[in-house]
Formats: C-alpha cells, sequence, structure tokens
C-alpha cells in the first residue's frame, strides 16, 4: 500500500459534505420511493409531500402479495437472471479472452465486425429474433428467453479491454508450467478479471432481472411472467395503485442491491498489481 | 487436459439442461384461452369461472397482459402464429388486427344468437363493424365528460355547469378571476381525443368525402385558442402537472377525463368529496364525446371457435354486463344493463350515460394511430400560433392522403425471392469478403487452434441472434412492410431506397435526428466526466464506507424507471416541484421543464445523467483497482502531487477503459429512447422527439416496418461514424489498436 497520507480538517470536511450531498441527490427518489410505499393513497399525490409518511400503512405491500403471486414470479426471474447471468459471463469471457490473448487469423477483423453489430439499435432486431425462435421451437421456453442475451458484444468489448492490460509475462510463464488454456483462462485470468467480471455480473443480473418487454413477449402463459411483468400486469389502464407500484418496485429492487452489494467487494485492489512482480 | 474436459461437459450439461426447460403444451380440445390487459386481465377469472360453472367440461385459461407492452405482446403472437383464442382489444386497435387478417369475422354466428346487437350504444357498435361484418362484440365502454370543482364553480357564481360553447367560455373567464392563481380549464396542446371532441361538437367529419371538413377545423382551432391567448388553459407547463394534485389545489378546477377518475379522486383525494361533480361536455352545434372501452375478438388461429363465440355472447349480454360493472367498475356497452339501480341511481353517472347516446369512435382505418399522431401535430402547430388555423388543416389533410394512399404495386414471389436472396447474400459476403482478405496468418505469430473453442458458444449465439436479425431487418429497410404485410407476405414489395429518401423529407425524424445529436453532444461529455470524478471520489483513500457510497451511486441505475419517473414529474411540476419552488425562492419565475420547447430536451438530458452515471462509475472504479499501488509509490518518491498523480499515473491507466466508457457512452446515447418515451413521448412539437422514439413508434405503433428498419440504418451509420472517429483518435493516441 502507498504510504497513508495526511488530509488537513478542512479538506476531510469538504471532501465528506462534497460526498453527502451527492448521496443525498442520488438516493433521494429511492428513499421517496420507499416512503411512497408505505403511504396511504390520499398521501401520495399532494402539493406539499412529506419525506416520511404520516401514516404508515403496509396496505401496499399487502395489495401487491394478494394481486401477484410474489413467489413464482420470484422464482421464474431468479431462473431468467441468474443463468442467463451465469451463461454470459462464462460465454463472453471466453470469447474475450480470445480476442485478447489468443491469435487466430482474422482477430482483429472479427472483433471489429462484433463492434459493428453492436451499432444496429436492437428495437429493429426484436421481430426476427422472435422468429426465429419460434422456428426453433423455443417460444414459451426458458432457453427462448436466455440464450439471444447470452452473449453480448458489449460484455466482451469490456472484458478484453481489461484483459489486454494484463502482462503477457503471465501467461508465458504459465504456458512453460505446462497449464493449458482453459486452466489458464479458468485459474489465471478469471482471477485477475476479478473486479470487471464483479461489474459484469452486476450488469447483466440486473439488466435480465429489470427487463420488461422481452420476457413479456416471449412468454405465453401467465405462469411463466417474470416479476416485472407480473407487477406490470397488476395496473389498469387509467387506475394506478401508487402505493403498490412503489411496493413493487422496491420488493424488485432489493435482491438487485444483494447482489451489487456481494459484487462490489471484488473491487479488491492490486491483484494484478501483484500477480506481475510474482 | 482433464480440467478442460471437465469444464465442456459442465457447459454442455448446462446447455442441455435449458434445452429441456420447454414447457408441455396444452391442447385439451374443450380450452379456451383469453388474454385480457392489467386489471380487466385480473378480474375476468370470476366472469371465467361463472362461464365454467354454466358450461361443464369447458376450462378456461386466462392471461393477464400488462398495457405497457400490451401492443406489441399481441403483434408478435399473431405474427408468430400464437395468438389465443378469445382477445381483449381496445376500440382503437381493431382496424390494425383486421388488416393483419387475424380477426375472425363474426356474422356467420349472429343470426343463430340470442345477442341483439341494436342493444349496444352506437359508438361502441362502430368499433366492431366494417363494411358490414362484425370482427368483434363490445365488452365495455367509456367515455369523457367534465370533472369540476362545484364550490370554485359556486364563488364564480354557478350554480350549474354550462351546457354549451358559448357558456363554457364565459365561465372560464368568471372561473379564473373568482380565484388566485392557475388556470381555468386543464386544456392539453397535443391530445387529438380531447381536439377530436371539440371538432365533431362542431360539426366536423373525419374522412368522410375529405380527410377534413374545411372550416369546422379552424372554427375548432379558433374556439380552443382563444382558452391559450386568455391564459384559461396554459399553451406550457399543462401536460406535465399532477392532475389530482393541480385539480384539489385549483390550479385546474376543470378538466376532462373518463369514469375511472371517479373512484381515483374518491381514494386519492377523500378530502375533496362533496366539492366537485361531473357534467355533460358543454355542445357545439351537436353533442359529441369519444367512445372509448374495448371489445373482444376471436382470433383466426383459434381451433375452438364454437366455444369462443358462446363466451363473447356471454360476456356482451346485458345480464353479463351488468355484473362486470359490479365487478370492476367499467360501463356496460348494452343500453339494457344501464336499468340496473347500480348504474341508473348514481348521479355521477348520469353525465356519461347522456355522452354514451352520442359519443363517437374514430375512424376505422388501419392507420388511424399515425393519423392521430398527426393531428397531434397540427393542433399543436395551431394552438401556439406557428401557422394558421387554414394552413394547419391543409398540412394535415394532405399528410392524412399521404399516410392512407396506397401502393397498388405488385411484384412476383419469384422476383422477390431473388432479390430477397440477393439481398441477404450481399452483406453476408461482404462480410467473408472482408474476413478472409488480407493476410491469411494470425498476427503476431502462430495460430492457436483453440481459440475456436473460445469463440464459438458467444461467436454462435449472436451469428443466430444478432447478425442474422441485422440482415434481416437490412432486407426489410428497402420493402414497403407495413402492417398489411405482418401475416402476409405476399403484400410485401421491394422499394429500393424509397424509405431512406422518404426519411429524408420527414421533418419528424430530422427534427429526432437533430434532437439525438444534441443529447449525445451534451450528455455524453457530462456523463463520462461525472463517473470518472465519482469513481475516484469513491477510491479516495480518505473514504470510508465505500460499500454504502458505491451502492448510493449505483441506485439511481437499478431503480425501475417507472419510480424514477414519477419521482422526476414531481421534481419538475410546473405548479410546485422542487426546481420551481428553487427558482421561486431567488425571485426567478416558475418554468414549464418538460413542456417548454427549449428546456424539455435540457430537462430530459439532466434525468438521464443521473440515472446513467453511477453505471460508468463502476467501471470506472473497477478498472482503477488495476493500477498497481507501486506506481504511485514510485511517482511519490519523485515528489509528484495529487494532481501529477492523476495526470501521469491514473488518466494513461485508464486510458483503455475511458476509450471503451466513451465509445459505449456515445453508441446508448444515440440511441436515447427511454426518458422522452416515458416523460413527453416525444412533444412539446417533437423537441424532445428521438431517431429510436420515432423508429419505434413508427415500428410498433404504426407498423411501417420497412420504414423503421430505415431509420435504424441511418443511426447505424452516424453511430459508425462517431465510432470509428473515436477508434481512429484513440489509435493516434496509442498507435496499437
Amino acid at each position: 500500500m502507498a504510504a497513508v497520507k495526511r488530509y488537513s480538517p478542512a479538506y476531510k470536511a469538504a471532501f465528506y459534505a462534497f460526498m453527502a450531498v451527492s448521496v443525498i441527490i442520488t438516493l433521494f427518489p429511492f428513499v421517496w420511493m420507499l416512503s411512497t410505499s408505505f403511504k396511504s393513497p390520499g398521501e401520495i399525490f399532494t402539493k406539499h409531500p412529506t419525506i416520511l409518511p404520516q401514516l404508515w400503512t403496509l396496505a401496499g405491500y399487502k395489495n401487491l402479495f394478494a394481486a401477484v403471486n410474489m413467489w413464482l414470479h420470484l422464482c421464474n426471474s431468479v431462473i431468467y437472471a441468474v443463468s442467463l447471468t451465469v451463461l454470459s459471463v462464462l460465454f463472453n469471457a471466453m470469447a474475450a479472452y480470445a480476442f485478447a490473448k489468443l491469435r487466430f487469423p482474422g482477430r482483429e477483423k472479427l472483433f471489429a465486425l462484433l463492434l459493428v453489430t453492436m451499432m444496429v439499435p436492437g428495437q429493429v432486431t426484436m421481430l426476427p429474433v422472435f422468429l426465429i425462435l419460434k422456428s426453433m421451437g423455443l417460444l414459451n421456453s426458458y432457453a427462448g428467453l436466455i440464450l439471444p442475451g447470452s452473449a453480448a458484444v458489449f460484455a466482451i468489448f469490456m472484458i478484453r479491454q481489461f484483459m489486454t492490460e494484463i502482462p503477457e509475462e503471465i501467461l508465458e510463464a504459465a504456458r512453460i508450467d505446462g497449464f493449458s488454456e482453459f486452466a489458464i483462462f479458468w485459474r489465471i485470468m478469471l482471477p485477475l478479471c476479478r473486479p470487471i467480471i464483479a461489474t459484469l455480473t452486476v450488469f447483466s443480473f440486473i439488466g435480465a432481472w429489470n427487463d420488461f418487454l422481452w420476457p413479456l413477449i416471449i412468454m405465453l402463459r401467465e405462469d411463466k411472467y417474470t416479476l416485472p411483468v407480473a407487477l406490470a400486469s397488476v395496473n389498469g389502464q387509467y387506475n394506478t395503485d401508487w402505493a403498490l407500484l412503489m411496493a413493487g418496485a422496491v420488493v424488485v429492487v432489493v435482491p438487485a442491491v444483494i447482489i451489487f452489494l456481494m459484487a462490489q467487494k471484488h473491487y479488491i485492489k492490486g491483484i494484478a498489481a501483484g500477480a506481475v512482480k510474482g | 487436459m482433464a480440467h478442460n474436459f471437465k469444464y465442456t461437459v459442465k457447459a454442455l450439461a448446462l446447455c442441455a439442461l435449458l434445452g429441456f426447460w420447454r414447457a408441455p403444451a396444452c391442447a385439451e380440445p374443450q380450452q379456451l384461452t383469453i388474454w385480457a390487459m392489467g386489471a380487466e386481465g385480473k378480474l375476468i377469472r370470476q366472469a371465467a369461472e361463472i362461464f365454467e360453472k354454466r358450461n361443464p367440461g369447458v376450462k378456461i385459461v386466462t392471461q393477464a397482459i400488462p398495457w405497457t407492452g400490451a401492443h406489441e405482446k399481441l403483434v408478435t403472437a399473431v405474427v408468430g402464429d400464437m395468438a389465443p383464442d378469445i382477445s381483449q382489444m381496445g376500440t382503437t386497435w381493431m382496424p390494425e388486427f383486421r388488416a393483419m387478417n387475424a380477426l375472425q369475422p363474426l356474422n356467420g354466428f349472429l343470426p343463430s344468437s340470442p345477442l341483439d346487437t341494436n342493444d349496444f350504444f352506437p359508438g361502441a357498435r362502430e368499433s366492431n363493424l366494417y363494411k358490414d361484418q362484425w370482427y368483434g362484440l363490445p365488452w365495455y365502454v367509456d367515455t369523457r365528460v367534465m370533472y369540476y370543482r362545484t364550490d370554485l364553480a359556486a364563488r364564480a357564481g354557478y350554480k350549474k355547469f354550462p351546457a354549451d360553447w358559448g357558456g363554457f367560455y364565459e365561465f372560464s373567464k368568471a372561473l379564473k378571476s373568482a380565484k388566485d392563481g392557475g388556470y381555468a380549464f386543464a386544456l392539453p396542446t397535443n391530445d387529438w381525443q380531447i381536439f377530436l371532441m371539440f371538432y365533431w361538437q362542431n360539426g366536423g367529419e373525419l374522412l368522410k368525402g375529405a380527410p377534413l371538413t374545411a372550416g369546422k377545423f379552424e372554427g375548432t382551432i379558433d374556439y380552443l385558442k382563444r382558452f391559450f391567448d386568455e391564459s384559461l388553459a396554459p399553451l406550457e407547463g399543462g401536460n406535465d402537472t399532477d392532475q389530482l394534485t393541480a385539480f384539489e389545489s385549483g390550479y385546474f378546477p376543470v378538466f376532462i377525463s373518463g369514469p375511472w377518475m371517479i373512484s381515483q379522486l374518491e381514494i386519492s383525494k377523500p378530502q375533496l368529496n362533496g366539492r366537485w361533480a361531473t357534467a355533460p361536455l358543454p355542445a357545439g352545434q351537436r353533442r359529441a364525446s369519444f367512445m372509448g372501452g374495448c371489445n373482444l375478438v376471436m382470433f383466426r388461429s383459434s381451433p375452438n371457435k364454437a366455444l369462443a363465440w358462446k363466451f363473447m355472447e356471454f360476456m356482451a349480454g346485458p345480464e353479463m354486463q351488468a355484473k362486470w360493472y359490479a365487478v370492476s367498475g367499467d360501463l356496460p356497452a348494452s343500453r339494457k344493463a344501464w336499468n340496473a339501480p347500480s348504474l341508473a341511481g348514481d348521479s355521477r353517472l348520469a353525465p356519461f350515460r347522456t355522452e354514451l347516446d352520442t359519443a363517437k369512435a374514430p375512424p376505422q382505418v388501419p392507420e388511424w394511430e399515425n393519423i392521430a399522431g398527426s393531428i397531434n401535430d397540427a393542433v399543436e402547430e395551431a394552438v401556439f400560433g406557428r401557422v394558421t388555423a387554414g394552413a394547419a388543416r391543409e398540412k394535415l389533410s394532405a399528410r392524412i392522403e399521404k399516410i392512407l394512399a396506397k401502393s397498388g404495386r405488385k411484384q412476383s414471389a419469384a422476383f422477390k425471392l431473388t432479390l430477397a436472396l440477393l439481398l441477404f447474400l450481399l452483406p453476408v459476403g461482404a462480410v467473408v469478403l472482408y474476413l478472409c482478405r488480407g493476410p491469411r496468418a494470425a498476427a503476431g505469430g502462430k495460430f492457436q487452434p483453440i481459440a475456436v473453442l473460445f469463440l464459438l458458444p458467444a461467436v454462435l449465439i449472436l451469428a443466430i441472434f444478432l447478425f442474422i436479425p441485422i440482415v434481416a431487418s437490412f432486407i426489410a429497410s428497402m420493402t414497403n412492410w407495413n402492417m398489411y404485410g405482418v401475416n402476409d407476405w405476399t403484400k410485401v414489395v421491394f422499394v429500393g431506397l424509397e424509405n431512406y429518401f422518404g426519411l429524408f423529407g420527414d421533418p419528424v425524424f430530422l427534427a429526432g435526428l437533430r434532437n439525438t445529436l444534441v443529447f449525445a453532444f451534451i450528455g455524453v461529455p457530462v456523463s463520462v466526466t461525472l463517473s470518472l470524478a465519482m469513481a475516484l471520489a469513491l477510491n479516495a483513500q480518505l473514504l470510508r464506507a465505500k460499500a454504502f457510497f458505491r451502492v448510493a451511486y449505483f441506485i439511481p441505475v437499478i431503480t425501475t424507471m417507472v419510480a424514477v419517473a414519477m419521482i422526476w414529474r414531481w421534481l419538475y411540476n410546473p405548479e410546485f416541484g422542487l426546481f420551481n419552488l428553487a427558482l421561486g425562492y431567488v425571485g426567478l419565475p416558475a418554468q414549464g421543464w418538460l413542456s417548454n420547447r427549449v428546456l424539455a430536451l435540457p430537462s430530459l438530458i439532466l434525468m438521464a445523467v443521473w440515472k446513467g452515471f453511477g453505471y460508468n462509475t463502476i467501471i470506472f472504479v473497477a478498472a482503477l483497482q488495476s493500477i498497481p499501488d507501486s506506481l504511485y509509490e514510485s511517482i511519490a518518491l519523485d515528489g509528484a502531487n495529487t494532481r501529477q498523480e492523476f495526470w501521469y499515473i491514473t488518466l494513461p491507466m485508464l486510458r483503455n477503459t475511458a476509450f471503451f466508457v466513451i465509445v459505449m457512452t456515445t453508441i446508448g446515447y444515440l440511441q436515447f429512447f427511454a426518458e422522452p418515451y416515458i416523460m413527453t413521448g416525444g412533444g412539446p412539437l417533437n423537441s424532445t422527439m428521438s431517431v429510436v422514439l420515432y423508429m419505434y413508434q413508427q415500428g410498433f405503433k404504426f407498423y411501417n416496418l420497412g420504414y423503421a428498419s430505415a431509420m435504424a440504418y441511418i443511426l447505424f451509420g452516424l453511430i459508425f461514424a462517431f465510432a470509428s472517429l473515436q477508434f481512429r483518435v484513440q489509435k493516434k493516441l496509442e498507435g496499437n489498436f
């Protein structure tokens, strides 16, 4: 570790004041959402809303659990988000390793081609992907839900950028020690890439977890709905039960925060640095 | 090698497992599948149970479809041949699905049915009938009436709501002067439903002979424009108010809404009870409200048509219609059902009953959504005074005629197939040539065949689910693929580059292009700089409780858009939002953040930056971990200060990541969509329209899939140009990419 620096109290105070303000700005809507989920309907839209409910009520949550089979949809969401995350981290990291550290003809060109495909707006490919899945007989299945998203150019690009920073000497040393490429990938590269893999895990998980339109279109039976789809089904065309909606938003956001908390522990300094020296 | 094998087997097993997760198909003979939206989707279970009891052996599977996304869900189901037996369908959606040839004609069932179709309100019949053929049955109706504050009206000297246009104008003036601040009437500038009601009342007609009735259109605009010109209604800031609270505070003591508002007011504003009432809309030359509601339709693909009809007949009959009101609060489409005491005895429902007899449905043309959008634009331009009412009518008429124009072009199947194949081979061939050109040897040394295994899963998936669809949509961009062709390939013809040329003459697209560029030029630098600054702060040695701060910055990213939108709407509220409160403290006038043409786009940029910066922040945080401390130690020994550390170590070491972040953020910002979609719908006057939002509207609202695909390729070209530029800069900086 670098020597611990000494900061003047004024600097410290200014720094923490800045952090406090920025946290209030980012957390405010979240607190709002939480508080709204405990408010009674008459309190939700007022001219002078209060941060805390004046009259706490669990009605939003009670209505939510009465309207939606929470465990079923939670289960579906977990299956979707976890499988997608596991597969996409594996597939994308593998491809990124090939692009960053393995040699094969047309490597740069293929990579450039992948980058180009990323630039086509996703909305136009939705219908063709749907038809392809139909022809494969994968509609209304988890395979159809998960497979199209399990490889992403964005993720390959991100991990590759990180992997190119890892010194070639480490790999050469491992090859001399008789490691196969798979072993190098699994036992050396992945651990070295922990911060970025953790980041990607969070992105994949949250992307799938909050996904709405795709699971709605692919799943043809209500018992296969993921949580966001099931929650959206509760609302009328014109009537919105805001307390229920916010209670739903809280239920959806909590697992995402937990995943993030778990992942951010892997932002550990100096693994790569240590490895270079050792 | 043992290791390799183990992991390969694991990966294969996982894939196999995914394959087996397919749901078993259900195909019992006496089963009906019914889709219904939102609250009705849950409540219809109760009706289904009554039906099941009366018809033993029948099983009804109901599926609730969220209103958001219902349109897309229905279209994909029709295209994918996965439609249910019966579905709920909004009255304005009927013609589109009829044009797709998805709906079962019902005249064959009517003669032997006890159902009396003359019992339905005329407006409800209209939306189901096309050329004397029934394509659906009315399920429930809604119509619009006036909601007004009786106490404020009394203060202005009115005991009764005015009955005609002239009276309403005088009433509005009296109402405004009888209270402090606010307006008299919540009149949106871009709501075609509300405009049409006034237009119909004025004697105007749509698509009867001419697209619009000359004179009647201008008369309606003149009448409405007076409300804006005399500040009885706000030209700006009206669309982003919270209607319920504005009603309570008296900011908007009068507004137009549907039957759902009764219960909403009772629940959300109990303190207002006894101080508001409903009234029929003031009549012009005649009475006319808007007929909304939903029908039940049967899909052509249904294998159980007789049973499906039996259920529809059951739902549309007067007995079940009255019962359905008790279950859901939806108003019956059957006149007989209105004799039920619960309906006939409710004084607040009486204005609805009055309007229902004369309420009108929009014309039954499949292109209606597109026409409705054009009406919004035309009315908005006219009330803002950008064009005269007469010019607006002429422009709108021309636009409607263009939308409805059909090309009689026909091309033979063989010709189309050949062309499609050629257009498919063109990009595929180009890619193959590109990959094979040049030196065959691997750069920098010998070919490692194992690389193929590493690439295989990702590349295979990308080829099937990304590359092929991209080529398919490229082919589509050269066709006239629209709703008539969605379900019928014979109606699709190749039009060459017509879509591309058309786009450059389309003012909405050009506005979208301009806004998208502004959004990216401002948003990307602000967002990336902010992310980097926050990442550095999060990484500071000084900071304790890092996990907490990391979560705090990431919270906006994970919070669902619905919740985010609700809060930002409140922040931007023109009457009592936080931003206007702050302006008030320093003595500046309040602004219509989302409804002012100049401010709306910056307001959305601010929201997008707030929502998204945490994403890049954690990428930077992850990258900062890979900078070895030894570098900082050595530069510290040389006596460098913090600023020098940043410029000589941190920034160069973050170069790869920063490059990635900038490229990705640019791509993301050029595909600007969620914020305008949920906050402004592209308004006011298309000042927040983006390319992707317009593409989405054209593709999934109007089904001009060919046109939408062409738009995607123009945007692609733009993104490609920017990304190439960035890669070039990166290459120059680094020299090794």
